[in-house]
């Protein structure tokens, strides 16, 4: 999917988020272990997706370029999922995650260069957030390196 | 990507805010209000009468002392809660801009905020309505100056920004301690009886904020009402200027009428050409064309270029322009991908393609074609219009000339920056006008030397922020005081004092 207006991006954004925080709470319940870890990375997603918001919201206007922020900014050359595969091992989740973290990465950062002159403050929004993931892909691998020893 | 839900489940009566009830007009004449993306009737709005505005100002004139006597803090806390219920409800009302005008939801949601930015500033009323005082001019006496409000304002609202304008001077009229009865767009009142609605439930005393739908007889009974003490329009120049200004002058009304506009975009040889034609894509196409801030002529500029550059350098600028416009998506403004939505209706279209017409005619060249339709969806045409751009077109041209509220681009050339400087001072608007350069100097001497109200550096949609006057010249602006703050001036009377006690 094309995504060419700050809207169609603040929704795409905002949903991987909100759907990101449920799969962290699913997992929270599944694996006791690693309870408190999932739990927190549920609770920054949700933060994201509001601080997200707040900026959209916030500084939206007829002044700056919404409509015309994003150029070949496609959701399909990234593939973010937001679900597992089903039926497989806790080690192999936790590489899903890990991959699934640095393509929302990697789109959020895409996405807050291309708008970076048109809306600049979703961009600096996006830009923030998409660097956090890199700590949250450190997390996950964490979790794998405990798991391989 | 999904088209969002229609806050608009089924057919309006449109209904007048009176005295804080919300009444039927008497009215045989009801007009329709169609969703121009889909042609979906929305509301059935009546023409008031007469008679029906004689009654909302003389409820605004009996309030008035009540509201005037309510202090400035007591004032600016149901606007607070105004605010509030605004963000609260920032979702639904921008939603229903896009059905009701068929802009983009980008679009919706940033009039919405900035109508909520002059709610904002408004609340520093306190502060903002101060006087002045000097002590002892002499032994043992001083001076004020007070701001005292004046009694009943007639705002008149446009079709193309239906929600946000008519707040460029409700809450600053309120906050000074006026009365207002206000004229909705009858092409889209919906908003504004949203927004009544609203200010109903933050508490805003009856008869404070009135709302009369309806036409020329409304705005006839508005400037010749001996109870109103001045009228803010936002509209076409002939009305603005001939009707409005006029009628405000011969009834000694205060005025503030903003008019129309032709905005000229420079784009200079050192300008970033990426950002550039971006910003220029929402200045040109950003409302379907349709408020007086969108970039209407295009001129590329040779400044110390030799004519061998400056014919590469224009052509890059048209080929990269024609480019970006073309691939413009154009549909309903619910679905969030849409870039440009609809006219406000047929009729704005059917003129339009004679304009085109026109453009040929004279000798233009029509590189696009917007009357070519191609929509991201299955939607009737009626209101729709592709992204056009004429090269080869002159300042004396109809098309380069007058205003045309569409997405109709005209692509120009200027040697220099002082001939581009006297293009713009050959047309009799000046509204707002832009320049795209690197350079401090160009800026400078562009800024200091354009006779027009709003002036872009960099950005194709100059518009000032609330806590700034909503600039305006020549043609583009009758009256004295702007909108948006500088209008506390035009809420208030001066009034002086000078005391001694014995």
């Amino acid at each position: 999917m094309e995504i060419t207006t700050a809207s169609a991006a603040i929704s795409y954004i905002t949903t991987v988020e909100e759907n990101s925080a449920k799969l962290y709470e699913n997992l929270a319940q599944k694996h006791s272990e690693d309870k408190e870890t999932f739990l927190s990375l549920a609770k920054e997603n949700k933060r994201n997706e509001k601080s997200i918001k707040y900026a959209y919201y916030g500084v939206i206007s007829d002044k700056l370029e919404a409509c015309f922020c994003f150029e070949n900014l496609d959701t399909d050359n990234y593939s973010i999922k937001t679900e597992l595969s089903e039926g497989i091992a806790y080690p192999d989740k936790l590489k899903e995650l890990v991959d699934t973290e640095k393509k929302i990465q990697k789109f959020l950062l895409d996405a807050a260069k291309q708008s970076k002159s048109l809306v600049p403050d979703v961009s600096w929004i996006l830009e923030r957030v998409g660097k956090k993931r890199a700590k949250r892909v450190a997390t996950l691998e964490s979790l794998l390196d405990k798991g391989a020893k | 990507m999904a088209v969002l839900e229609e806050p608009i489940k089924e057919v309006l009566t449109i209904k007048n805010y009176i005295g804080g009830e919300w009444v039927e007009s008497k009215s045989d004449r009801i007009l329709d209000v169609i969703n121009p993306a889909n042609q979906k009737l929305l509301a059935k709005v009546p023409i008031s009468t007469r008679e029906e505005i004689d009654e909302a100002v003389q409820v605004a004139k009996e309030t008035f002392p009540m509201w005037r006597n309510t202090t400035p803090l007591a004032r600016v806390r149901y606007l607070f809660r105004l605010k509030e219920l605004l963000e609260e409800n920032f979702e639904e009302v921008s939603r229903v801009q896009t059905m009701e005008h068929g802009k983009t939801i980008d679009e919706s949601r940033g009039e919405t905020r900035r109508g909520i930015e002059m709610v904002e500033v408004a609340t520093g009323i306190p502060a903002l309505m101060q006087g002045a005082l000097v002590e002892d001019i002499a032994v043992g006496i001083d001076e004020f100056a007070y701001r005292q409000p004046l009694g009943v304002f007639g705002v008149i609202g446009p079709f193309n920004f239906p929600f946000m304008v008519p707040l460029w001077f409700i809450p600053f009229a309120l906050a000074c301690g006026n009365t207002v009865v206000v004229k909705p767009s009858s092409e889209d009142p919906i908003s504004q009886t949203k927004i009544a609605e609203l200010a109903e439930e933050a508490g805003i005393p009856p008869g404070v904020w009135n709302v009369v739908n309806g036409g020329r007889d409304v705005v006839t009974g508005m400037l010749e009402h001996p109870d109103i003490e001045g009228i803010c329009f936002v509209g076409s120049t002939p009305v603005g200027r001939d009707v409005i200004y006029k009628k405000c002058g011969e009834t000694g009304k205060r005025c503030a009428a903003q008019c129309g506009a032709k905005n000229f975009v420079l784009v200079m040889p050192d300008a970033n050409l990426d950002r550039t034609i971006r910003s220029c894509m929402t200045s040109f196409y950003g409302n379907t064309g349709q408020r007086c801030l969108s970039g209407a002529n295009l001129v590329v500029v040779g400044e110390g270029l030799n004519e061998h550059e400056f014919n590469a350098f224009y052509d890059k600028i048209v080929n990269a322009f024609v480019k970006s416009a073309s691939q413009i998506r154009v549909g309903y403004g619910l679905d969030e991908n849409v870039q440009m939505g609809p006219l406000r209706d047929t009729k704005k279209k059917n003129r339009l393609i004679d304009v085109i017409q026109k453009g040929i005619d004279e000798g233009a060249k029509l590189l696009l074609d917007g009357r070519n339709i191609k929509l991201v969806e299955d939607l009737p045409h009626d209101a729709f219009l592709n992204p056009s751009v004429f090269t080869e077109v002159t300042p004396d041209m109809y098309i380069g000339k007058e205003e045309l509220f569409g997405p109709i681009a005209s692509i120009m050339k200027a040697k220099n920056l002082d001939e581009a400087i006297d293009m713009i001072h050959g047309n009799p608007f000046g509204n707002a006008t832009s320049i795209f350069t690197q350079s401090g100097k160009w800026t400078r001497k562009f800024v200091h030397d354009v006779k027009v109200g709003n002036v872009g550096i960099n950005i194709g949609i100059v518009a000032p922020m609330a806590f700034f006057p909503f600039g305006g010249m020549k043609d583009s602006f009758f009256g004295v005081l702007h909108g948006q703050k500088e209008s506390i001036d035009f809420f208030t009377d001066r009034k002086v004092a000078i005391q001694r006690w014995f």
